[in-house]
């Protein structure tokens, strides 16, 4: 017998008007043991099942029909009380966003011992000895379990999340995307240790993401969902291998992966489907390449595959093979190659410099320290950066969160005013623009956010969203209307008539983000900085934004600041990479050279972090132990010493320069780089260790 | 010195800085008013020039304004306030009753809407759209946006002349003469006059508190840290409790600093119930231009306020672990 059965599930939300369809059918079953991964797109259902099976839908939410059986119990037939019980002691739940899902005002500790005390009955000091025990076993401080969340970094609450599901010895586990919104780093050590822990305990997990590869790497089966339907399920081998449904094999496609920088991922055009009514045919159909007339009729049933552990809702099962071959080729999804994006591409003139740049934020000090004149702590985001951008080129900055990306990039577009260091913009020092000439500038530098929930004033509909800055710019009415127009169909937004009255909220999330992209480009500028534009979205729509900016560099001669902590999509895009630590390039050069051989040891295990979507192929993981030092108080000598498996006396007395290693199209400020044997003798080294550390050298 | 000692002398810096503001300002707002106590004595020619002389010198009105200024301030800042002019008692012994009095009936109203209109502004909140959450929204706007005496003369006209249940003014009867404090608010008859004012005063804050309350449970209740706690089997009451321990900074702070506040008395309440509060007090020390007394009254008001702005930020620090009490940050 399964531990868990679900047998067509059906679930609906009602809504202001008419309900959604959210679930339409889904059946699987998880043994004991067995790490069961569910997969989708956003909209796919795959959370709203895990709500159902927990009982946590939200008030709207109602299972319509189906069963939901665990160790032969109905959950769905329980009272509110049987469920409680069952709940913890039997099934576990690591939600989604570790930052809000701890409650703020109660210590870690305390949160656990509750999920402990509610079902067990035992005193507070055993339930504080199982908590320190909890700790100890996720990799976390166990004298810290006093401490609250926000002491916490986000990776360490996801751990405590961790920690909890484990409190009482589950059977079940689900965890909620579990690691969206942390990065790669962060991600991998979370994952290690949910397979690590899990192994232990013997539990089984159910695991909902997005992400192809993080099933992949940790999910012996799984269920793809569509539409609130199944659309393949059955072992990871099988169904990551060998897709034998289209939608699958999109869904994989579109997965970028940092080995093949030449391969440009293939993304599934369109949107998710409308389930205001519930499918009538298949789910995937409109935006099947494969699809015809039978596909519109019936949804098809999952079918066996024959002689092994793999079912496929496809009415062209039989075809399987020949639509993998096609599907490789976007031409079949009909989407335009242009052939000129194979990077070799002429690149323009250098339209954005940088030199030493340095943003530093002073913290605050109590008025004694000020009049002793004491001199004030500075938080080092940016700390002496030189780069260049030229035009039609995409420079990738990658780097962990908290290691100042996000603030070069501000410092860059001048939202921030640099504290040192020059900023030459198109041959012209930024002094100059600042000395009552800002709108000029802004008028050629543009920025797009992470979030394009937030960065989208919700009062304003489209037209006036993507037509301010040319009001702000002192456009005529006519050249308005004509060039918000044009922008629109530019980024994707087709037919812009269509748009044009919407208001944000109205928009899924990948329109929302190409709207602030038209924004960003209605001034039609020679320089974008964008902050992490895809982290929000889907891996298709991923794809789509990717690939909409890689065009933009190419055809129009934008140069492009590309930050993100994702270096599978930034290798895709960029012509060159640059990865940050602690507010330095630690390195920089081509994309190619980067990928295939990275110098400094922080690149390598980048690189590493990031998952691999082939079940069949293994990789080595490269943890890094620790977190970030303190950007206040920084070691001598190089910050990313005290964290590097090579790091010898020598790296801890003298920061490196960026042109310790390296060679023509690649340079990294490491004294001993990957793939060389460390030689102790010969470095720059010298006995006194400078207090201060050196500013590095511009490439 | 931990930060929450650093924290704390900083914040006793700032309440320190602003008495002496506040005192100031009432000196300088009181000699800037035209004319004087004695003003009316004079015009109506009861008063030779020796005479007023000689009693502006008794209340050293004839030293120079930055002298007053100094006595005063130390007076003051001693608790020492001096002789009423007109009435010829300690100011104190004036003030002392009247605060009580006004202490007695606000107090006891404001904690007790506190607590149950907080609860059920919680409970409203987390059972939103419910009839119940309309019905009290409106009833309890209603009441708020009535101006208090209009509330108080309803609940006159319909408890005590139509129903005759309560008598409709007064702290205690005109015959009773109470001897000692627990003879003055321990009775059976002081309890009878009290009991209308109470409620008033009760509904009148009730609005303030639901509403808080109710809209920081509304806000809260989607959140992901309550999801996580019902994933872990808490019943719905606990899960409740968890939202309103989460939406509890905006009450505390509202309620200290309506604490503070409430040593103003409410002057319309004071005046339709004949209620002898300080706010009345205050009114007629303004008109007779009373200089100790009105002086007196404004400052511990304004002390109230600020002790209770001093305890809302240690509270907040107390109950929101992630207020930085080193300041740190912007």
């Amino acid at each position: 017998m399964s531990l868990l059965e679900i047998d067509d599930l059906h679930v609906t939300y009602s809504t202001g008007d008419g309900s959604v369809h959210a679930i339409n059918g889904v059946s699987f079953d998880i043994d004991e043991g067995v790490n069961y991964g569910l997969a989708g797109e956003s909209g796919s259902g795959k959370s709203t099942a895990a709500e159902a099976v927990l009982g946590l839908l939200p008030e709207n939410g109602t299972v319509e029909s189906g069963s939901v059986t665990f160790k032969g119990q109905d959950l769905l037939a329980l009272s509110e009380r049987e469920r409680r019980d069952v709940l913890w002691e039997d099934i576990a739940y690591i939600p989604q966003s570790a930052m809000d899902a701890l409650d703020p005002v109660m210590t870690t500790g305390a949160q656990i011992r509750q999920a402990i005390q509610t079902h067990r009955n035992v005193t507070k000091s055993k339930a504080r000895d199982r908590v320190q025990e909890l700790f100890d076993m996720v990799g976390l401080d166990p004298d810290r379990i006093d401490d609250y969340p926000h002491e916490f970094s986000g990776g360490m609450r996801q751990r405590v999340t961790i920690a909890m599901a484990l409190a009482l010895d589950p059977d079940l586990i689900i965890a909620d995307e579990p690691t969206t919104g942390l990065d790669v780093i962060v991600q991998d050590k979370i994952i290690d240790k949910i397979i690590e822990i899990q192994d232990r305990i013997d539990s089984s997990l159910l695991l909902i993401t997005h992400e192809v590869g993080v099933i992949a790497e940790t999910c012996d089966e799984l269920s793809i969902l569509y539409g609130g339907k199944v659309m393949e399920q059955g072992s990871v081998d099988n169904v990551l291998v060998n897709p034998t449904n289209p939608y699958t094999m999109g869904l994989k496609n579109s997965f970028p992966e940092i080995d093949n920088v030449d391969e440009d991922p293939v993304s599934i055009p369109g949107s998710p489907p409308d389930l205001s009514e519930p499918p009538t045919g298949c789910a995937f159909r409109d935006r099947c390449p494969f699809a015809d007339e039978e596909c519109y009729e019936s949804h098809p049933d999952l079918v066996d595959l024959p002689n092994r552990n793999h079912r496929s809702a496809c009415h062209y099962v039989d075809n399987a093979a020949q639509m993998r071959r096609d599907a490789g080729d976007p031409r079949t999804w009909g989407i335009e190659t242009d052939t000129a994006s194979d990077g070799d591409h002429e690149r323009g003139e250098v339209i954005l410099e940088t030199d030493g740049l340095e943003k530093w934020y002073t913290q605050s000090q109590s008025l004694l320290d000020r009049i002793r004149g004491d001199e004030p702590n500075h938080v080092r985001a940016v700390d002496g950066v030189s780069l260049s951008v030229r035009k039609s080129e995409v420079l990738g900055i990658a780097g962990e969160s908290g290691c100042g990306k996000s603030t070069l990039g501000e410092t860059v577009a001048l939202l921030e005013e640099p504290t040192g260091g020059s900023i030459t913009f198109d041959d012209t020092d930024i002094e100059e623009y600042q000395d009552g000439n800002m709108k000029a500038f802004r008028e050629k530098a543009q920025i797009i956010f992470q979030d394009p929930f937030d960065s989208l004033n919700p009062r304003q509909t489209v037209r006036r969203l993507v037509g301010e800055p040319l009001a702000i710019h002192d456009r005529d009415r006519d050249t308005r209307a004509r060039r918000v127009r044009e922008t629109l169909e530019r980024v994707g937004l087709t037919p812009a008539e269509k748009f044009l009255d919407q208001y944000p909220h109205e928009l899924s999330g990948g329109q929302r983000q190409r709207v602030a992209i038209a924004r960003a480009l209605v001034l039609e500028p020679d320089f974008l900085v964008c902050d992490e534009p895809a982290s929000m979205l889907d891996v298709s729509l991923k794809v789509n934004l990717l690939n909409l900016l890689r065009r933009l560099a190419d055809e129009e001669d934008i140069g492009i600041i590309y930050i993100s902590h994702d270096l599978a999509s930034l290798t895709q895009v960029s012509d060159r990479l640059a990865i940050m630590y602690l507010g330095r390039i630690i390195e920089q050069g081509d994309t190619e050279a980067i990928v295939e051989s990275p110098k400094h040891p922080y690149t390598e295990s980048l690189l590493r972090a990031a998952p691999e979507k082939d079940p069949s192929v293994s990789r080595d993981r490269v943890l890094l132990e620790g977190e970030p030092p303190n950007p206040v108080d920084l070691p001598s000598g190089c910050a990313f010493a005290p964290r590097c498996p090579k790091a010898q006396d020598e790296c801890y007395r003298e920061e490196p320069g960026l042109d310790a290693a390296g060679g023509p199209n690649q340079s990294a400020a490491c004294y001993f780089p990957v793939g060389e044997d460390p030689v102790a003798d010969d470095g720059p080294a010298t006995d006194d260790a400078g207090t201060g550390s050196t500013p590095q050298e511009s490439d | 010195m931990s930060d929450f000692q650093r924290f704390l002398a900083k914040r006793i810096g700032i309440a320190i800085g602003l008495t002496l503001i506040a005192v100031t300002i009432i000196f300088v707002v009181l000699r800037m008013l035209p004319g004087s106590p004695f003003e009316s004595l004079i015009t109506a020619g009861n008063l030779t020039q020796g005479q007023v002389d000689e009693i502006m010198a008794l209340y050293g009105l004839d030293k120079p304004i930055w002298q007053q200024y100094l006595i005063y301030l130390r007076n003051i800042l001693t608790f020492q306030f001096g002789y009423s002019i007109l009435q010829s008692q300690p100011v104190w012994d004036i003030l002392a009753p009247k605060l009580a009095n006004t202490l007695i009936l606000l107090v006891p109203a404001l904690v007790t809407t506190a607590v149950v209109s907080t609860l059920l502004g919680m409970y409203v909140g987390w059972n939103r759209g419910s009839k119940a959450e309309t019905a009290s929204i409106i009833g309890t706007t209603f009441l708020r946006s009535t101006p208090v005496f209009i509330t108080a003369i309803f609940f006159v006209i319909i408890f005590s002349y139509t129903l005759d249940l309560v008598p409709a003014f007064g702290m205690r009867s005109i015959t009773a003469t109470p001897d000692g404090l627990l003879d003055t608010y321990m009775s059976m008859d002081f309890l009878h006059h009290y009991i209308l004012p109470f409620t008033v005063t009760v509904l009148f804050y009730s609005g303030d508190f639901l509403l808080l309350a109710r809209n920081g449970v509304v806000e809260k209740k989607g959140s992901e840290f309550l999801k996580l706690h019902r994933a872990k089997g808490l019943s719905e009451n606990e899960q409740l409790m968890r939202a309103g321990r989460n939406s509890m900074l905006p009450v505390i702070t509202y309620f200290a600093l309506r604490l503070g506040m409430i040593f103003q008395g409410l002057i319309l309440l004071e005046v339709v119930f004949a209620w002898p509060g300080i706010g009345r007090a205050l009114v007629l020390a303004i008109q007779q231009q009373d200089y100790p007394l009105v002086q007196a009254s404004v400052f511990i008001m304004a002390l109230a306020v600020i002790i209770m702005n001093l305890v809302a930020d240690v509270l907040y620090a107390y109950f929101d672990p992630t207020v930085s009490v080193s300041g740190g940050g912007a």
